[in-house]
């Protein structure tokens, strides 16, 4: 870019000749987890990698392209995956470095606009249209962003340039790995239409299925039904929706830092669990996991949800709203085992158990209500005063120094006493 | 079976009877009204092993017997019923209604299946009806909705030698008045009974303008029942097992530092103020000698502040209040002004508990002896 353009020509020379960049960016980094891992290890760079777990149960969170080229992919267990690829190396998780590079990333693009959505640890939608005049058209704003997360933090991302969020979050999909794709508005539909329906967002198993029995396979056959026919199909919600992302329609605008939907813990047993007093123990650990996060993001939920998936794969979700928003690991339990009690289970084995908080709001500013007088139905005031302390002691000497006395349980000869009990 | 009945008496009879049932029964046979028809006039009774409703009309009977018929729809066929005489007549399995030209043929359900309804007991003594009403509607307010805690959905009945205090909470606050009872048992003085909050207020509703009830308290074996009667109606309902919590002994003994406001006043600038305060969320009160200032807060779209007359005695106070809270309050007082008394507390992270009495005037305390304690906010962080 020229510096010293004078005033009057705007860089809008060469998008005259051609069609306007449009200004949805969708920015996916490549094999987030594995990419961040090779930083450490550059010795591993071109060789199959897989970012996984050692516990037998474990599943690959991340894989290299050339771990991929195998057959490899995120949520396989890692035993499967090395059965395909018994040369790959795989790596343990390092969570907080994942961390921290997301938060460099973030950060990198939020220089570029403040209008920037994350929609998970590794990726962001990001709205260019008030960058043009500062940076340049969107096509060339992505592959300026693309070289400087490479720069900065040698790791390489894939971007997507559409005019909506659904085309762009398809293109960097169609981009990977290292690449970028535009598309511009005239090509959108042609993009769009050879699609299959899942490829529509909000279209999952389900919905697909009622559209597959009326022989609506392709985005086109859906761009080309009537829209009352969509609608008794699946629903007035589903239908429109649908019918408007089939013809490239999509208004939703990029909305900044959304916030965080719901804070939750869960486990995969490494040998399904019957016991109910092992799984109401962890269910403490995770409420008192769930809370530490809500107060250090400085939210409250009004939701408790407890999910349990069982040996054969069925996995039920049952939630429950407080009376008002709390961030106390006592309270979340409670409610927890409250819902475990009622989903009666007789012995069956549980494979997965998770305690999630929903409905969060901001807890500053939420008035805390506190009760005329104390009793066992209401957990007492005390707790809250208890759980700071614990936040307290956590922030000097690191996580589970203090804790619920069922979750410490005697060392095991050769482990040290001070991190049992703990899992992560 | 074959009667005919004034349309006002036969439509207001069901409406009664059907009232207390509620809206979902288990056994479909609960849901129906029964009608029965003898030579002293016609008997409507509902029942769902819980509640009970009944109530006598004057009728005349060609032909005596006894019909079960679904207390709803009879309830919407009879207010909807055009200004003529109705008659009631059986054919086979079926129930005839007809008034003037309209005719509806009713399914009869099975009648020996219908539970018997519960036995009254003796009568424990008299309520003035209108006291009655307005204490009910007063105090159920501050009833838990939340089937989580049986004990405290009800309204709790302590009755002495000349006077029955109602009592509620829901644990944040609690709502207390005393009324006029005149005792027909001189023997035993103390009673309790824990009443369903819901019922006691159709009871209110329903017998306001009855003059007295009399109240029968049953303590049986394991059947614990508490019926009203008045005139010709009867309502009873099972009390609610387990220990009220002792909440008469938060309310302070005396307090000295109070503020007394227009009610009016004060209730429209609550409402005012909370439209910009999102859910659950409380205002906050700064009560000083120049008056109460109440500011909405904590909202990043909108904010919001009034200030109004208010006559402090004691020191500047802060509080913050759930607005609702405070409403069903203000609302309950039924006098143009209203004392609100700040208890002390040496809990930093409890506020004391906030007491609201009525008031006649800016400096005469009010007649009834109506108590509403509320619990103020702590504001975190």
């Amino acid at each position: 870019m020229t510096s010293e353009a004078p005033s009057g020509t705007p860089s809008q020379g060469a998008s005259a000749e051609r069609e306007a960049s449009p200004p949805i960016l969708h920015v996916d980094m490549d094999a987030f987890f594995a990419s961040v891992e090779l930083l450490s290890h550059p010795e591993l760079k071109g060789r199959p990698v897989i970012v996984g777990g050692r516990s037998p149960r474990s599943v690959v969170t991340s894989a290299t392209y050339e771990a991929r080229a195998f057959g490899v992919h995120s949520a396989m267990p890692v035993g499967a995956a090395l059965r395909l690829c018994p040369k790959a190396v795989v790596l343990e998780p390092h969570m907080h470095l994942y961390r921290e590079y997301s938060r460099q990333v973030m950060a990198l693009f939020r220089d570029v606009t403040p209008l920037v959505e994350p929609l998970s640890i590794d990726e962001a939608f990001l709205d260019v249209s008030g960058a043009r005049r500062l940076l340049g058209e969107p096509d060339v704003i992505a592959q300026n962003l693309r070289a400087r997360v490479l720069a900065q933090t040698g790791l390489p991302c894939s971007v997507g340039v559409a005019p909506t969020k659904f085309m762009a979050k398809l293109a960097s999909g169609r981009a990977k790995p290292d690449g970028m794709l535009v598309i511009r508005p005239s090509e959108l539909v042609a993009y769009l239409r050879p699609l299959p329906v899942r490829a529509l967002w909000g279209v999952g198993a389900k919905t697909a299925e009622q559209l597959e029995r009326l022989g609506l396979r392709t985005v086109a056959d859906i761009a080309d039904t009537p829209l009352d026919a969509l609608v008794r199909a699946v629903g007035e919600a589903t239908g429109s929706k649908l019918h408007e992302l089939a013809q490239g329609i999509d208004t939703r605008s990029v909305v900044p830092a959304s916030q965080e939907k719901s804070v939750g813990h869960e486990r995969t047993f490494d040998i399904d669990e019957r016991s109910t007093e092992v799984l109401k123990r962890e269910l403490l650990h995770q409420a008192s996991r769930v809370a530490v996060r809500l107060r250090a993001a400085g939210l409250m939920g009004r939701t408790v949800a407890l999910k349990l998936r069982f040996s054969d794969f069925t996995t039920i979700t049952r939630s429950r709203t407080l009376a008002e928003p709390t961030d106390l690991g006592r309270r979340i339990y409670e409610e927890a085992v409250a819902i475990f009690d009622a989903v009666g289970l007789r012995g069956e084995a549980i494979r997965l158990i998770g305690v999630r908080v929903e409905q969060l709001s901001e807890a500053d500013g939420t008035m805390h209500q506190p009760a005329l007088w104390a009793d066992k139905t209401v957990p007492s005031e005390g707790w809250r005063e208890a759980e700071l302390t614990i936040d307290r002691v956590t922030a000097r000497f690191g996580t589970d120094m203090v804790r619920p006395a069922s979750l410490v349980r005697a060392p095991k000869t050769g482990e040290t006493a001070d991190r049992n009990g703990t899992r992560s | 079976m074959k009667f005919q009945v004034n349309r006002d008496v036969f439509s207001e009879a069901v409406s009664f009877a059907v009232k207390l049932l509620p809206q979902r029964t288990t056994l479909p046979i609960l849901s129906g009204v029964l009608i029965e028809a003898t030579d002293d006039g016609l008997k409507l009774s509902s029942f769902d092993y819980e509640v009970s409703a009944q109530t006598q009309i004057a009728a005349d009977i060609e032909e005596p017997g006894v019909i079960l018929v679904s207390g709803r729809l009879l309830s919407d066929i009879a207010s909807r019923l055009p200004n003529a005489p109705v008659r009631f007549s059986t054919e086979d399995s079926r129930i005839v209604v007809s008034c003037g030209t309209a005719r509806f043929t009713l399914l009869s359900m099975p009648v020996e299946e219908y539970p018997t309804l519960p036995q009254v007991g003796a009568e424990s003594g008299l309520l003035p009806a209108e006291q009655f009403a307005a204490a009910v509607s007063q105090v159920a307010v501050a009833a838990s909705r939340d089937d989580v805690t049986p004990v405290i959905t009800g309204v709790q009945l302590e009755v002495s030698e000349n006077s029955i205090s109602l009592v509620a909470t829901d644990r944040y606050r609690v709502a207390v008045r005393n009324i006029d009872w005149d005792s027909n048992d001189s023997g035993t003085t103390t009673a309790t009974a824990l009443v369903p909050a819901r019922t006691l207020q159709e009871v209110g509703k329903t017998f306001g303008n009855a003059g007295t009830i009399s109240v029968a308290i049953t303590n049986s074996d394991d059947r614990e029942l508490i019926a009203f009667k008045s005139d010709k109606k009867t309502v009873t309902t099972l009390l609610i097992k387990g220990n009220f919590p002792p909440v008469k002994r938060l309310f302070p003994e005396s307090v000295d530092n109070y503020a007394v406001i227009n009610t009016a006043d004060l209730i429209e600038a609550t409402k005012r103020v909370s439209l910009v305060l999102e859910r659950e969320a409380a205002l906050r009160f700064t009560f000083t000698i120049d008056g109460v200032t109440l500011e909405a807060i904590g909202s990043e779209q909108a904010q919001a502040s009034e200030s109004i007359d208010a006559l402090l005695t004691g020191q500047d106070t802060v509080v913050s209040l759930k607005p609702q809270f405070l409403l069903d309050g203000l609302s309950a007082v039924h006098s143009e002004f209203v004392r609100i008394s700040f208890t002390k507390t040496d809990n930093p992270n409890k506020p004391g508990p906030v007491l609201i009495t009525s008031q006649s005037s800016k400096d005469q305390p009010g007649s009834d002896d109506y108590k509403y304690l509320l619990q103020p906010n702590l504001l975190l962080r």
